[in-house]
């Protein structure tokens, strides 16, 4: 099955890419979503079905959903598409990090030899088992999850709402 | 009489601090400075004498003693192992010459009251006659060459200082400064002199209790082998003698002495007659042991012949001057020679009396021609004067008694020792004493040209000189000859009649009067043996006496007295302008002998061409050597601050440090703008940081 | 699955540069927190790919990834009200405009 994975490789890094370069912004959103779908597949190729569900629900769902909702909200009055120029200023400093970056872990891993190391076989997870797993031994955690995700969505109420209440 | 002896340092004291005393006196005080020079000199004077009085009582009884010496040494200063040390001696030598040196200096200093009261420089004057009055019995009391070299400079200090007492005069200035230098090339030879004696016997003390004085030492000194195949006593001897030369103005360093007398006359009387110029002769009598040492050391001979050339030659310049200074300045010379010769002669006895008796008749002598300058109102040239003998008597009679006794007529005083010199001489050379006895009638000779001259015939000075005689004048062009009426102001010089002196001037002439009759008497054999033989130096063999030349000196001196008269008396001198008798018989002898044989010409043009020569070829190589190399340094030394000025300073030190400041500026610069106050360029040096991360993971 | 895990790995680690391109060259903030995006997930595919080889105890991996993908959204939300706030301060959200902090 091979295959599958070039192709969801492919259509992973093209939605990256796009998502960067694009011009106009809400195509960058757009496939962004195409990017996030492609993830979510490569986890159900690895075989973690609950996890795929999750990156769509809430990547496809939540984040990008906020992003567009933010991109409306910064949009300019006369209605221009951002900024003119698409890339920042110094902009090469980016590209020849992540070219670093990249050439870097690449020779990595192929000098590790990593897989060489892996037993074979695959794993398997129910989704019973997770939630069994996520109220049992990883409470806390979840607990402290939802503790962080009530702060973080009264903080980014607050944040965004301010300056209407003052106008107010 | 140790006590005594621990008590000769007040002698030169009492001058000494009264001339420093009156140095801080104002000009105005005169009176308050000449009690001041003239009371310490009195108490010198007493102390002199009482010193001499002691040193009669010495070691009486017996034909044959040896002359008893009171010595007190005392440490000056020690450096390290070796010490220096001065001292004192109280002998018969030197308790005579102290008492006649207080004794002369006393009358000179109350008639220079007189001669100077005109002066306006009167306090200054006195201040410098204590100090010679210090330096002088200083140097006569000295048991240590030390001391007596620092007293012989001093005296050759004050005698500068005297003779150009009137500095402002060019002729004076010029005195004052051969007198010293002239001097001082004497002083070379005794200083090498005292050098040689101090490392040759280790101590500058004469004579010391334990018997290692220097003195003491000379018969050991006269066994080493010296210098110019003499022995060392006799080498050190003629170095010493070089500086009595120098002082006593022997030939050929005697042309500083008729200079002399641009000082002041009662300056004359006392340095340039009786006591510095004796002081070489004193010097060389106080060193005797070294001279007598060794018997065959041509040393007593080179000084007999020195002194006897001396003699001869300044009485010869004496004939022919018309200064009535200079004429007594050459006699000096001329006397001192005489001691000189009587020194070499051998015997320390005749030179010494000679010593004193000259002391006081020629003291006498510049004394009375003090007052007859003061007389005339300050004229000079005998050719101006005449006849005094009417205006100024006691001056007259003092004047003649010292002639008579420095002509050498018995009794004065002159005759005795005079005889006694030419008796010693006889003994060792018949033709050194031949020469002296010529000498001594040329002594006569001048002296009483100059007494006619002076004393007798008409008044010359003052009246118009209306018949003038100078054919030679006229002949050579050198007189302007004035008629009367055209040159009315200078004709008119001397109009008044020349007058007797005060009493404070007469007074001292009478006194040395005195001492110039009567003193001589102390060296005749007829008083119970010769008395002054026995005082100084008992084991000197007294010469065999000779009437030969007893009756020879005498004849020789009434027969210049008899030609002076024939030839300057008998017909005086009517005008100022004519010529001197001699010069009209034998003009060629007489200006040589008036230009003092030109030794000051010759002088001139050798040595004083030569030394100027080599002073201006070191004054070159100074400028141009020395200083050059005193350029080249400070050039070298403003180049090399300039570089490090430039090199250093300005370009590694500025320019490093503003090279660090700017760096440091544009480092700053450079980093600031890491701080755009842009996240995103934040985050792009994260991540340059994550890559160089990994690069060091991938590579280490 | 014939994939070798070096696949997924570089898979991961392209993605990731691809995200920490974005995230580096463009000036829209927006933009920027997209590629941050990009490069959570790369990272969460990472661990997910460790976990398929067996590499983690499951269910430990599943469970890191599902806290990590409810951060990321956390802290996505965070981020867009930021960057909202923000533009109300700024007027437009080019990134080479907000430079106050300079200096």
């Amino acid at each position: 099955m091979e295959i599958t994975f070039w192709i969801l490789a492919a259509i992973t890094v093209v939605g990256a890419i796009l998502a960067i370069t694009l011009r106009n912004l809400v195509h960058c959103v757009l496939s962004l979503i195409l990017f996030f779908l492609g993830i979510a597949g490569h986890y159900l190729l690895l075989g973690a079905d609950f996890l795929g569900a999750v990156q769509i629900l809430i990547y496809i769902g939540a984040v990008a959903v906020l992003i567009l909702f933010a991109i409306m909200l910064t949009r300019h009055v006369t209605g221009t598409e951002g900024p003119r120029e698409v890339l920042g200023g110094k902009w090469w400093t980016g590209m020849g990090t992540s070219i670093i970056v990249a050439g870097l872990l690449w020779a990595v891993i192929r000098r590790d030899q990593i897989a060489a190391m892996l037993p074979a076989g695959a794993a398997k997870t129910s989704i019973a088992e997770i939630g069994r797993v996520l109220v049992g031994d990883w409470v806390v955690p979840f607990e402290a999850m939802a503790v962080l995700l009530t702060a973080a969505l009264i903080g980014a109420v607050v944040i965004a709402l301010e300056e209407v209440m003052r106008r107010r | 009489m140790s006590e005594l002896v621990r008590q000769q340092w007040l002698i030169p004291l009492f001058p000494l601090a009264a001339a420093a005393i009156q140095s801080l006196l104002k000009r105005p005080a005169r009176k308050l400075s000449a009690t001041i020079c003239i009371g310490a000199m009195g108490i010198s004077c007493v102390l002199t004498l009482r010193a001499l009085f002691a040193t009669f009582g010495f070691g009486r009884g017996g034909e044959h003693y040896e002359v008893e010496r009171v010595i007190w040494n005392f440490t000056w200063f020690s450096f390290g192992n070796t010490s220096l040390s001065l001292g004192f001696i109280l002998d018969p030598l030197t308790a005579g010459m102290a008492a006649m040196v207080a004794f002369v200096s006393f009358w000179i200093f109350v008639n220079a009251t007189g001669y100077m009261s005109s002066d306006e420089n009167f306090t200054r004057f006195f201040c410098f006659l204590s100090l010679f009055g210090a330096s002088m019995l200083g140097l006569v009391v000295s048991n240590n060459l030390l001391l007596l070299f620092m007293c012989w400079e001093l005296v050759g200090l004050c005698s500068y200082l005297l003779i150009g007492f009137w500095y402002f005069k060019p002729s004076a200035a010029a005195a004052m400064k051969k007198a010293f230098i002239t001097t001082r090339v004497g002083d070379i030879g005794f200083f090498l002199g005292i050098l040689l004696l101090y490392w040759q016997s280790g101590t500058l003390s004469l004579y010391t209790p334990e018997g290692t004085g220097a003195l003491q030492q000379a018969g050991k000194l006269a066994t080493l082998t010296g210098w110019w195949g003499l022995s060392m006593a006799g080498t050190i001897a003629f170095l010493l003698f070089i500086g009595a030369m120098g002082k006593s103005a022997q030939f050929p360093l005697h042309v500083w002495l008729p200079d002399a007398m641009e000082g002041p006359t009662p300056v004359s009387a006392l340095i340039h007659a009786a006591t510095m110029v004796a002081a070489g002769v004193f010097m060389v009598g106080r060193m005797y042991p070294l001279f007598t040492a060794q018997s065959h050391d041509w040393v007593m001979t080179f000084v007999m012949w020195i002194g006897c050339f001396t003699a001869v030659f300044s009485a010869t310049i004496a004939v022919a001057q018309f200064d009535i200074k200079r004429v007594l300045a050459y006699s000096t010379c001329s006397q001192l020679g005489y001691m000189v010769m009587g020194l070499g002669a051998g015997s320390l006895v005749a030179g010494q009396f000679h010593l004193l008796t000259h002391a006081f008749f020629k003291a006498l002598l510049f004394l009375g021609s003090g007052c007859v300058i003061i007389g005339t109102h300050h004229e000079q040239d005998m050719r101006k004067m005449g006849g005094l003998r009417k205006y100024m008597p006691i001056t007259f009679w003092c004047y003649l008694i010292g002639t008579l006794a420095l002509c050498g007529i018995p009794p004065f005083a002159g005759f005795f020792s005079k005889d006694e010199i030419l008796l010693a001489t006889y003994y060792r050379s018949p033709w050194a004493w031949g020469l002296g006895t010529f000498a001594a009638f040329l002594t006569a000779f001048y002296m009483t040209r100059q007494i006619f001259l002076v004393f007798f015939g008409p008044w010359r000075g003052g009246r118009p000189e209306a018949h003038p005689h100078s054919q030679l004048a006229e002949a050579h062009g050198e007189l302007d000859v004035p008629h009367g009426e055209a040159h009315g102001g200078e004709v008119h010089l001397h109009a008044h009649a020349p007058h007797e002196i005060p009493w404070n001037m007469w007074l001292p002439l009478v006194v040395l009067s005195a001492f110039a009759l009567f003193m001589g008497w102390l060296g005749t054999p007829w008083l119970g043996g010769n008395l002054f033989h026995h005082y100084l130096a008992p084991e000197e063999a007294v010469p065999q006496h000779s009437d030969f030349v007893l009756w020879l000196s005498i004849g020789v001196g009434l027969f210049g007295i008899v030609l002076g008269w024939l030839v300057y008396g008998r017909k005086p001198l009517q005008n100022a302008l004519d010529d001197d008798p001699l010069a009209l018989t034998t003009p060629v002898m007489f200006t040589v002998l008036n230009r003092k044989w030109y030794i000051d010409e010759l002088y001139e043009v050798t040595i004083i061409h030569f030394t100027t020569a080599g002073a201006t070829f070191f004054r070159l190589v100074d400028k141009l050597l020395v200083d050059g190399c005193l350029h080249a340094i400070a050039w070298i030394a403003w180049g090399l601050s300039q570089l490090f000025r430039w090199g250093g300073d300005e370009l590694v030190i500025n320019g490093g440090f503003d090279a660090s400041c700017e760096s440091v500026r544009l480092g700053g610069k450079v980093l600031a703008k890491l701080q755009s106050g842009r996240v995103q360029d934040y985050f792009r040096v994260l991540s340059l940081g994550f890559a160089i991360l990994l690069l060091i993971y991938f590579f280490a | 699955m014939n994939v070798p895990l070096s696949n997924y790995l570089m898979l991961s680690a392209f993605l990731f540069a691809i995200g920490l391109c974005g995230a580096l060259s463009r000036k829209n903030a927006i933009i920027v927190l997209m590629g941050i995006e990009i490069m959570f997930n790369a990272g969460i595919l990472n661990l997910i790919a460790f976990w398929h080889y067996k590499l983690f105890v499951a269910p430990t991996a599943q469970m890191f990834a599902i806290f990590a993908i409810s951060i990321a959204a956390a802290e996505s939300a965070v981020g867009l009200a930021l960057v909202i706030a923000v533009y109300r301060h700024y007027k437009s959200v080019d990134m080479d405009e907000m430079k106050s902090l300079q200096g």
